[in-house]
């Protein structure tokens, strides 16, 4: 099962991350250690007796005060060296020009590729073994990009373009979610990122560049026709519909291949499709969509023709 | 020009300031005898050369905003207290010099000394013409020594009762640090000349390069040099007006 | 009045009708500091459940993956009100009444400097609490989050007046910190019993005043954003809104600037209450008296330079980054070495283990790990990956409830014999501790593990990833023993009350002035005071033998600071943060080019001839303070009336400038450099106009005739302080919208 554990790293970034964590947790627990140990053996050597007088008045002692100045004070110079070495470790300068932009909306990730102008949603395929150069944007509120076990999170700031790198050891699906509270269905602005093999990349890559699937049946070319003229593409897009380019919304050329819907809360079939076609505020109270009220019929058409934009 | 070359090579044998600093020393000496606390001349006067023939202070003339703040955190606030630690417990002031013995010119002087020369038709004269930058120095010396006397003035009772210094250091902290957010914020040159260097030792590419030190980077660690290494200062110089409260068998104030 | 006729009274004034409207006008009236701070507490104690009961709501949602239990809104309300109400209505009122009862006796004082301004300041809470609340029935509560970040906090994105309802409550409880704080400076400074040198002062006492001062400097910050985020709301402003050139990155330098102080200033009295409280139960003085109160001061002076370590992954830049860390992790020194000198307090000791006593343990621990989850926070690298995970909330909430509430639950138990005359009980009690021990750690330790695992924060629900389920489910079980624990102790509460045990004067043999009263102490506070040559005065009473070494010396009749004096310098000195990130926050937005009006359009030498006439009536207020103190009645007055006729002048020379710019359409909403410029001009322009009233109150007393008194002298000269500042704000504004411009 996918798991987001940043003790789990898998990419030189998020290793670098760990690297530090692992002798800080050390540190901080043989100090844990040092201070209770202290207290509990104060609790166990010093207990009062009703009755007994009070003992030595000790008022300090300036050598230990000293002492236990500077020790910390080393320790905090000896914990920043090596923050300051995982620092650039896990986040060198960005490149000049990115590989990947992921621009929050609420509630969903936008993901654009400026080389191969892929243009998808929610799903970040990458090739295994390369370090990718992320910009990540905001078009309205603050987000955060976090996937743990790849990576520092990082705010999508409105106006304020950041950087990361994304990389990825070994094959896999890695989960990560939006960590800066942006509104109602905050916590449902999952990321997931699916590295593979660069041969198998470039393949979903080939394919993301083909336009949407025609439709091929009655049933999914009246769902076609019904994306044309039912407001829907006044905020999404499908490369290859006429008129459909906006992208308010997420885009939805190859909406079927993906394995999640709405960022994440249910999994993509096409009982869920239709679903949340029939009432997206129910699955998601609060999310950008409204409800359309269609008719049954209706659904079944257009979550088809959905469904078969692989 | 590498690091490595850079730092060995670029020291400026300056026979003025030199002669300066010897004179200083002799001076010192003559006046004082043994009464004084040699140490702490010796080492306010080395800092200085250092700070002025030293790879470092090219970096402060004309390539590095950041380095030459750290200039000035030395000659404000570093080579000053050294100074005034360094003389004997009998000087006293003469008039008409004790009028800058008030507390509040003191904290305008040390206050002043920082945002003035930032001002960027001042900063700019500073860093190009010579004549100007022996002003800049000399004034940021004497107000900064101004500033410290009411700390740490040879004889416990010319210098503020620890608590009001505590006050008059935290806030003389508090008025640089605004002037350190305001550097390290502004989206524009507050010294233009270190936006474009004059590279007369080819070091201008290593400083971009493998330092990494952009113009806008460089005014950013400016800024934030005299916000916190400065505050530190501060925060040194208020625990130990705290450690001299504590030790003192001073009669207080109190309603009895 | 001892004990019992606090209890007879009491029964008497509830049974007899008349005395009861007697006794309930003498509570809503009282300006008594140990009234006024048992009104403190008491209303803290109802946020608490109040707060208490939307954790419950929070950790019931949050129990099994998915749960449909809340609406998405309704959690997103209920935490953000569980924040905001914990933090200002129950944290602050608690600390601070604790602070109004003890620290007046521990100084050996009647009161505090300010009755009527102690009141007042109490009062702002509930007025608060109540708006804050009121927002549930016009609209909803807001939904942002305890720090409400733009863009989401502004109109754009949440459209209900909840956040309206948020900004100004906080701005009213602000007001009344701010009061609390300048009162406990002006009385620490000037009505110190005999013998009581600061360098005598209890920590208690003393961690309290220190903390003070974090108060002045951080709130007025608050203040200026929240007077910034309303202008955006409220009057389409531009502050936080990228898409019209603001910055929402400016909202988060603000808010932090004054939010981690903020987290001082609560935890500041949690340490002062255990610098108190754990030498006495280990009979023995505290281990390094001057290193607990010089670490104070280097934690408060520390904590107004370390809040970018709450912005590390905004993209500050690598310098501020690493800037942030060094500051935050210096913090920790001071800190490390009182927990170090509390332990040392302990060693060599004779323990009792009373109550207060075992609060203190279990914050020593609990705040040791709170202390090392925090420096891993100030580790950049690390909190890239823990900041806004549950990590974080097990942080702070191992700061805020395993540390700071458990030093309340024990101060509770510890001063409850001082003000009510009996003992709290003792096992019920320890049912109050261990209940809360087994809760809190159940519920918030999990939560570190659950971060690490990747679940963020504020999340009204979560997939069933592995782990997360039954963690969440801990973490819930947790809260009925906390509850359990709460119940207990407000049980405890109203039990001893009525029932206790009789505590006289010094039940726990401790040594500082309160002690040496009856309980509770009589209207003046004490009929007489001991010799005070030490730390600890009662000790040296009872151990003549042995008395502590003698702090400082008594030197003879030495005048302290007048208190209307100190009072009107702390005002100042917070002013200076309010207008201070108004002038930075314009100069921010100088700097960035945009369309629209700028300083081309003010008519700088017509600005200059009124800045002249505020200027001159500095010197006219002066000629008429001269005035005074040689009693020249008809000079003072005229004097008097040319100042407010200048301040005037002022004022409607401003007016003036504004009507020009509404003319040609330049508003609030213009641009950055309108919205920015109105203001922080707007701002100044109200402080001068409070100023004149002011004023106009002293020419009207003046005018009455009774102004012989040393008293109106010391008030009409503070005014006169805050009169000059007013010119010096103006003198900054003038350099840096009027004249900056032109000499670029």
């Amino acid at each position: 099962m996918q798991t987001s554990n940043a003790l789990d790293p898998q990419s030189p970034q998020a290793r670098a991350i760990y690297d530090l964590a692992i002798p800080s947790t050390i540190i901080f627990a043989l100090i844990f250690v040092i201070v209770t140990g202290a207290i509990i053996y104060a609790i166990l050597s010093f207990r009062g007796r009703a009755g007994e007088p009070d003992p030595k008045q000790i008022p300090g002692n300036r050598n230990v005060e000293i002492a236990w100045t500077i020790i910390p004070f080393l320790i905090v110079v000896l914990l920043l060296v090596m923050t300051l070495s995982a620092m650039n470790r896990a986040d060198p300068p960005p490149a000049p020009s990115p590989d990947l932009v992921v621009t929050g909306h609420q509630f969903w990730w936008q993901v654009d590729y400026p080389g191969s102008r892929v243009i998808t949603a929610n799903e970040i395929h990458i090739p295994t073994g390369k370090p990718l150069s992320v910009r990540l944007e905001s078009k309205d509120v603050l987000h955060e990009f976090w996937v743990p076990e790849l990576t520092r999170k990082m705010s999508n700031v409105p106006g304020q373009p950041n950087h990361i790198w994304l990389q990825a050891d070994k094959p896999g699906t890695y989960i990560g979610q939006c960590s800066e509270f942006c509104g109602t269905q905050h916590a449902w602005m999952r990321i997931l990122v699916i590295a593979e093999e660069p041969s198998k990349f470039e393949e979903w890559q080939r394919a993301q560049l083909q336009p949407g699937q025609a439709p091929t049946s009655d049933s999914t070319a009246k769902g076609l026709a019904l994306f044309q003229t039912s407001t829907c593409i006044n905020c999404h897009a499908i490369r290859g519909v006429a008129g459909a380019d906006l992208r308010v919304a997420p885009d939805l050329t190859h909406v079927g291949s993906r394995r999640q819907l709405a960022a994440g809360i249910i999994e993509n079939t096409p009982a869920n499709m239709r679903l949340w076609l029939k009432s997206p505020q129910h699955i998601k109270p609060g999310a950008l969509m409204p409800d359309f009220n269609f008719t049954d019929e209706q659904l079944n058409q257009l979550s088809a023709y959905l469904s078969t934009l692989q | 020009m590498t690091t490595y070359q850079f730092v060995t090579t670029a020291w400026t044998w300056n026979s003025i300031l030199l002669t300066l600093g010897a004179v200083a020393f002799v001076g010192y000496f003559l006046a004082f005898g043994q009464r004084g606390r040699p140490l702490y001349f010796a080492a306010a006067i080395v800092l200085f050369l250092l700070a002025f023939i030293s790879p470092f202070s090219v970096l402060a003339n004309g390539y590095l905003f950041s380095a030459h703040m750290l200039q000035h955190i030395l000659l404000v606030l570093i080579v000053p207290a050294l100074l005034l630690l360094s003389l004997p417990r009998s000087f006293s002031l003469r008039p008409p010099l004790t009028y800058l013995t008030h507390p509040l010119i003191g904290w305008i002087a040390g206050v002043s000394a920082m945002w003035l020369w930032h001002a960027p038709t001042l900063c700019n004269a500073a860093a190009t013409s010579r004549t100007v930058s022996a002003i800049q120095t000399t004034s940021l010396l004497i107000m900064g020594s101004v500033f410290w006397w009411q700390v740490l003035a040879p004889r416990e009772a010319q210098r503020l009762s620890p608590p009001a210094g505590i006050v008059y250091l935290f806030t003389a902290c508090a008025a640089c640090s605004v002037l350190g957010i305001i550097l390290t914020f502004a989206p524009v040159s507050i010294c233009p000349v270190y936006q474009h260097p004059v590279d007369q030792l080819g070091i201008l590419s290593t400083i971009r390069g493998s330092w990494g030190l952009t113009s806008d980077r460089d005014q950013q660690i400016g800024g934030l040099l005299m916000w916190v290494p400065m505050c530190a200062i501060y925060v040194t110089a208020i625990l130990a007006q705290l450690a001299r409260w504590h030790s003192s068998p001073q009669p207080e104030q109190s309603n009895a | 009045m001892n004990g019992t006729t606090t209890i007879a009274e009491f029964r008497e004034a509830v049974l007899d009708p008349a005395k009861r409207r007697h006794y309930q006008l003498a509570w809503l009236s009282t300006v008594d500091h140990k009234r006024i701070a048992v009104l403190y507490m008491l209303t803290a104690l109802v946020f608490f459940i109040i707060g208490g009961v939307e954790a419950l709501f929070i950790r019931l949602q949050l129990a099994v993956p998915n749960n449909h239990f809340l609406q998405p809104d309704t959690f997103n309300q209920l935490f953000t009100m569980h924040g905001t109400t914990m933090i200002f209505l129950v944290v602050m009122p608690v600390v601070f009444g604790l602070a109004n009862y003890v620290l007046p006796l521990q100084i050996g004082a009647r009161d505090m400097a300010f009755p009527r301004l102690n009141a007042f300041g109490f009062w702002c809470v509930p007025f608060g609490g109540i708006l804050l609340h009121f927002s549930v029935l016009a609209g909803g509560a807001p939904a942002v989050g305890w720090f409400a970040y733009a863009p989401l906090s502004e109109t754009p994105y949440s459209s209900s007046p909840g956040v309206d309802y948020w900004a100004v409550a906080i701005f009213v409880l602000g007001i009344g910190s701010l009061s609390f704080a300048i009162n406990t400076i002006a009385t620490v400074i000037s009505l110190r019993g005999p013998g009581m040198t600061m360098r005598r002062l209890p920590l208690f006492t003393w961690i309290n005043f220190v903390n003070a001062f974090i108060i002045i400097f951080a709130l007025p910050v608050l203040n200026a954003g929240l007077a910034m985020i309303l202008i955006d709301r409220l009057l389409q402003g531009h502050f936080f809104l990228p898409f019209r050139g603001g910055s929402p990155v400016l909202w988060q330098h603000i808010f932090w600037a004054f939010g981690h102080p903020e987290v001082y200033i609560l935890a500041l009295p949690a340490f002062a209450i255990v610098s108190e409280i754990i030498p006495v139960f280990s009979r023995k003085p505290i281990f390094g008296y001057e290193f607990v109160a010089a670490s104070s001061v280097a934690i408060a002076v520390l904590s107004l330079g370390v809040w970018g370590h709450h912005m590390f992954t905004v993209g500050m830049g690598r310098p501020l980054d690493v800037f942030f860390a060094i500051s935050s992790m210096l913090i920790a020194i001071p800190t490390g070495v009182k927990v170090l000198n509390w332990t040392a307090t302990m060693l060599g000791g004779r323990i009792r283990f009373d109550v207060p006593m075992l609060c203190c343990i279990a914050f020593l621990i609990q705040f040791l790990v709170a202390g090392l989850t925090g420096i891993s926070h100030a580790s950049v690298a690390l909190d890239w990956q823990t900041k806004n995970s549950y990590f974080l909330v097990a942080h702070f909430h191992f700061v805020a409830v395993g540390a700071i509430v458990f030093a309340v639950i024990g101060a509770i138990q510890y001063w409850f014999p001082k003000m009510t005359g009996r003992m709290m009980s003792e096992s019920l009690g320890r049912w109050t501790f261990w209940l809360m021990v087994i809760g809190f750690n159940m519920t918030f330790v999990i939560q570190h593990f659950l971060g690490l695992l990747g679940m963020p924060r504020r999340v009204f629900t979560y997939p069933d990833l592995p782990h997360w389920g039954w963690m969440n489910m801990l973490s819930t079980a947790g809260v009925f023993f906390m509850s359990a624990s709460a119940l207990i102790l407000v049980w405890n509460l109203a039990t001893s009350f009525f029932r206790g045990k009789g505590a006289g004067d010094n039940p726990w043999d401790a040594w500082t002035l309160e002690w040496a009263t009856t309980s509770p102490p009589p209207h003046e506070n004490f009929h007489a005071l001991p010799p005070i040559r030490s730390r600890r005065p009662l000790w040296d009473l009872a151990n003549p033998d042995r008395p502590d070494p003698i702090v400082g010396e008594n030197s003879a009749a030495v005048t302290l600071p007048n208190h209307n004096k100190i009072g009107i310098l702390s005002f100042i000195l917070s002013e200076t943060g309010f207008f201070g990130t108004l002038i930075l926050a314009y100069l921010y937005f100088y700097g960035r080019p945009e369309a629209g009006p700028g300083p081309k359009e003010l008519d700088v030498p017509r600005t200059l001839v009124f800045s002249v006439c505020l200027f001159a009536s500095s010197f006219t207020f002066w000629r008429s303070e001269v005035a005074l103190t040689k009693q020249r009645r008809g000079s003072m007055l005229g004097w008097l009336a040319l100042t407010i006729l200048l301040g005037g002048v002022f004022l409607v020379g401003q007016g003036t400038e504004y009507w020009k710019l509404f003319q040609t359409g330049v508003d609030l909403s213009t641009n950055m450099f309108s919205t920015s410029f109105f203001t922080l001009t707007g701002f100044h322009g109200l402080h001068v106009l409070l100023g004149l009233i002011a004023l106009l109150i002293f020419l009207w007393l003046a005018w009455e005739g009774d102004f012989a008194s040393d008293r109106r002298e010391s008030a009409f000269k503070s005014v006169g302080y805050y009169w000059h500042f007013v010119d010096v704000v103006w003198v900054f504004v003038l350099l840096t919208v009027y004249i900056l411009p032109l000499v670029q």
